[in-house]
């Protein structure tokens, strides 16, 4: 777009478009037809920005007009983050009862405590229950951040 | 016309509009939301929002197909909208079934009412 003003208008409403890449670029290439057309049509540049909104505006209709385009969070996020909690949990207390115990087998919490923790893995096997818990752990949190549906059809 | 039911009947017939005039002239965005409301007498004013939705249902049922025009000189080019042979189809029968449609709605209305119309 030639106008700096419309082009910074136009970048605006781009960024607070709330649907994939492909969708937001046809929407954006149809917004820019329709204000060279009404540049053409001779309307001035505060016409068409008072007429068509605010970014933030313009922005939320569109996002709610094209609601079938729009990204919708899955439920299946939360699957993902009881899972990432559960698995941070699993490692806050495994690596907290690892610190005192050195041997390769030990009772955590006493005989005639209400708990008692048996640790029965080696040093080298923690690592890897360890290691996985961790990997589990970035892919859980990583599933619940994109874990999102496309609406349509 | 603003109340519920208005809105629902214009809201029905809206995307066979939107057809109807591209596959009469290919046009881009903003002139189908002028012709609209030119055509209807101002019953159908839209924007842009309310327009878009339909015309990328149309794409990608594949009615209707966008391509840039050239542009000259003063003209910039522009995203327009043409008809394809399904879509130029799918109109003819949509126009059909609307006849129909009006005829057998407006068989309703024949008779008066209890009380006299």
């Amino acid at each position: 777009m030639e106008n700096k003003t419309l082009d910074k208008y136009l970048k605006s409403i781009s960024r607070r478009l709330n649907m994939p890449k492909k969708h937001k670029e046809r929407v954006l290439s149809d917004l820019s037809t329709s204000i060279t057309a009404r540049l053409e049509a001779g309307e001035s540049e505060n016409d068409i920005i008072s007429d068509l909104g605010t970014p933030q505006k313009a922005a939320k209709e569109l996002n709610e007009q094209m609601k079938e385009y729009t990204y919708r969070k899955s439920p299946w996020r939360f699957v993902c983050l009881a899972a990432a909690l559960l698995l941070l949990i699993y490692l806050i207390t495994t690596v907290s009862f690892m610190i005192p115990v050195h041997r390769s087998i030990g009772i955590i919490g006493g005989a005639d405590g209400p708990t008692s923790i048996i640790v029965t893995s080696t040093p080298r096997n923690m690592l890897m229950e360890i290691s996985t818990a961790v990997i589990l752990l970035a892919i859980s949190v990583l599933g619940f951040m994109w874990l999102r549906k496309l609406k349509r059809k | 016309m603003d109340d519920r039911f208005s809105q629902q009947l214009k809201k029905g017939v809206l995307e066979m509009l939107v057809l109807r005039l591209i596959a009469e002239k290919p046009a881009y965005g903003y002139e189908l939301l002028s012709l609209l409301k030119e055509r209807s007498g101002g019953l159908f004013t839209l924007k842009e929002g309310t327009l878009y939705p339909i015309l990328y249902r149309l794409e990608d049922d594949k009615m209707i197909t966008a391509a840039w025009s050239k542009g000259e000189g003063r003209i910039s080019p522009k995203k327009i909208y043409s008809v394809t042979d399904e879509g130029r189809r799918e109109t003819l029968r949509q126009h059909k079934i609307w006849h129909e449609f009006t005829m057998t709605v407006g068989d309703f209305f024949k008779g008066g009412l209890s009380d006299g119309e």
